[in-house]
């Protein structure tokens, strides 16, 4: 279990989180679900140890590789599709095994034709998922996701969803899911935590499986905080 | 094709005019030792042409300019690198830089006469004036690197090294190559002006100098001319070599 305890942070003088709390549970999928601006980039920041807090502790991440699916592809353009996810594994793998892994993934991701083209060549659609490749082929132990989807037309959201709960089952990492669109949080996440106000609140904790039956009413529930 | 030709022909055009306005001038004026007719200078440089001590000149002045450039981007690019990323190495360089910026040309000869031979006197200048500019442009190349990018960098726990070399150098090719472009052009201006006071063996300035000495004007212009050309050359040159780069990178 990731543990965020008594957490505070604040930017210049907006005061963003104050004695948060918060778990996430290993192996699952838990979404911070809630407005823009409320906090949920900064609480995954500080998971992540991208943001430093200015006090509290984070427990049970010791020694944890990350990898993050950002809004953005955030992907280097002088590169190609394949040496942008090779650029990451370097320092953890031996060529051999880099290649064996990246061609695997982009297999999965469809883009094993796209593998020797510029980032600049590909659609928007196309750069998430080298993004989401790179994400899991990186021997994190923890996934982000910043909305990763935003930004996609619905029929694009719905290929990258089903591409993400693939590569998900076949890792098991925990993941920490960001996200305002409740469809999303209903569809790929175990956990729903509703987030709100400033400094921030737990509203709500929900698991989705006790709603397998009644999805509409996990929707509800989300769209009512 | 059709285009290439005629923005050519139009090229062309605009030189003949430029000469045109010159000649007129030139018989306006009346008086070679001020402003010796396109007539004179090109036979001068026709003479200069048929002659093997111009080309070794023109090699000598070539391997100066080329030394103090190519120093300099070395050294530019390099230091440029870690000031951008360090911002207490930038703190230490800049008020150098800013300095180096500001003293005369010709301050910077007199002393590199005194410290350097004759030969070494052009390069240490070239070098010194292209340095900061390459240094500055490749320092704000380091700062327009996207942090986002850092933060990914960051996340995947990439070696420092690598993010150097893969994130920073990339971000920041476009800037060094402009820098790299403006430096050439002042590297040849400075290295004749240092010529001329250094007065190497084998040098366009000793040319330069001798034609002002012994008022062969149509001299000087030929020489001129021939500046101006090795700069356009090496320009062309290096703009061929980064346009190449980006084709087949």
């Amino acid at each position: 279990m990731i543990k965020l305890i008594n957490i505070s942070k604040k930017y210049d003088n907006l005061i963003l989180l104050k004695d948060f709390n918060i778990d996430f549970e290993k192996n699952k999928i838990t979404c911070l679900f809630g407005p823009s601006g409320v906090g949920k980039t900064t609480i995954a920041n500080i998971v992540a140890g991208i943001v430093p807090v200015d006090e509290g502790r984070v427990v049970g991440i010791d020694n944890s590789l990350f990898s993050y699916v950002f809004q953005e592809p955030r992907l280097l353009k002088w590169y190609n599709v394949y040496e942008n996810i090779d650029f990451v594994l370097k320092d953890v793998y031996k060529p051999d095994k880099r290649a064996e892994i990246i061609n695997s993934y982009l297999e999965m991701v469809e883009l094993s034709e796209y593998r020797n083209y510029k980032i600049d060549a590909l659609s928007g659609g196309m750069a998430q998922r080298v993004s989401l490749a790179r994400a899991f082929a990186y021997p994190s132990h923890i996934l982000i996701l910043d909305e990763p989807f935003k930004g996609l037309d619905n029929k694009l959201k719905g290929e990258m969803s089903s591409l993400f709960l693939k590569m998900w089952n076949l890792s098991q990492r925990t993941v920490i899911f960001i996200t305002h669109d409740v469809e999303e949080a209903v569809d790929l996440s175990h956990i729903i935590y509703t987030l709100k106000d400033r400094p921030v609140n737990i509203i709500d904790r929900l698991i989705v499986k006790n709603y397998a039956n009644n999805k509409e009413e996990i929707k509800n529930l989300l769209l009512n905080h | 094709m059709m285009n290439s030709i005629l923005r050519n022909k139009n090229k062309l055009l605009i030189i003949l005019f430029w000469i045109f306005v010159w000649e007129i001038l030139s018989l306006i004026i009346a008086q070679e030792i001020y402003l010796p007719s396109p007539h004179a200078a090109f036979s001068s440089l026709m003479n200069l042409l048929i002659s093997k001590d111009t080309y070794i000149t023109i090699y000598y002045s070539t391997y100066r300019t080329l030394t103090g450039f190519f120093l300099s981007c070395v050294f530019g690019i390099f230091l440029g690198i870690i000031s951008g990323i360090h911002k207490t190495v930038y703190n230490l360089l800049n008020p150098l830089i800013v300095i180096i910026r500001t003293i005369p040309v010709m301050s910077i000869i007199i002393i590199a006469i005194m410290w350097f031979k004759d030969t070494n006197v052009p390069i240490f200048v070239a070098f010194l004036m292209c340095f900061p500019i390459i240094w500055t442009n490749t320092v704000s190349g380091i700062l327009s690197t996207d942090v986002k990018l850092l933060q990914m960098c960051e996340v995947y726990k990439i070696k420092k090294s690598r993010i150097i070399s893969s994130v920073y150098f990339y971000s920041s090719l476009t800037y060094i190559k402009a820098g790299m472009i403006s430096a050439l052009g002042i590297g040849w201006k400075v290295t004749s002006a240092a010529e001329v006071l250094s007065l190497p063996k084998y040098s366009i300035g000793r040319f330069l100098y001798d034609s002002k000495v012994y008022l062969e004007i149509p001299d000087l212009f030929a020489w001129t001319i021939i500046i101006v050309s090795l700069s356009f050359l090496f320009e062309s040159l290096l703009k061929t070599i980064f346009k190449f780069g980006d084709k087949y990178d």
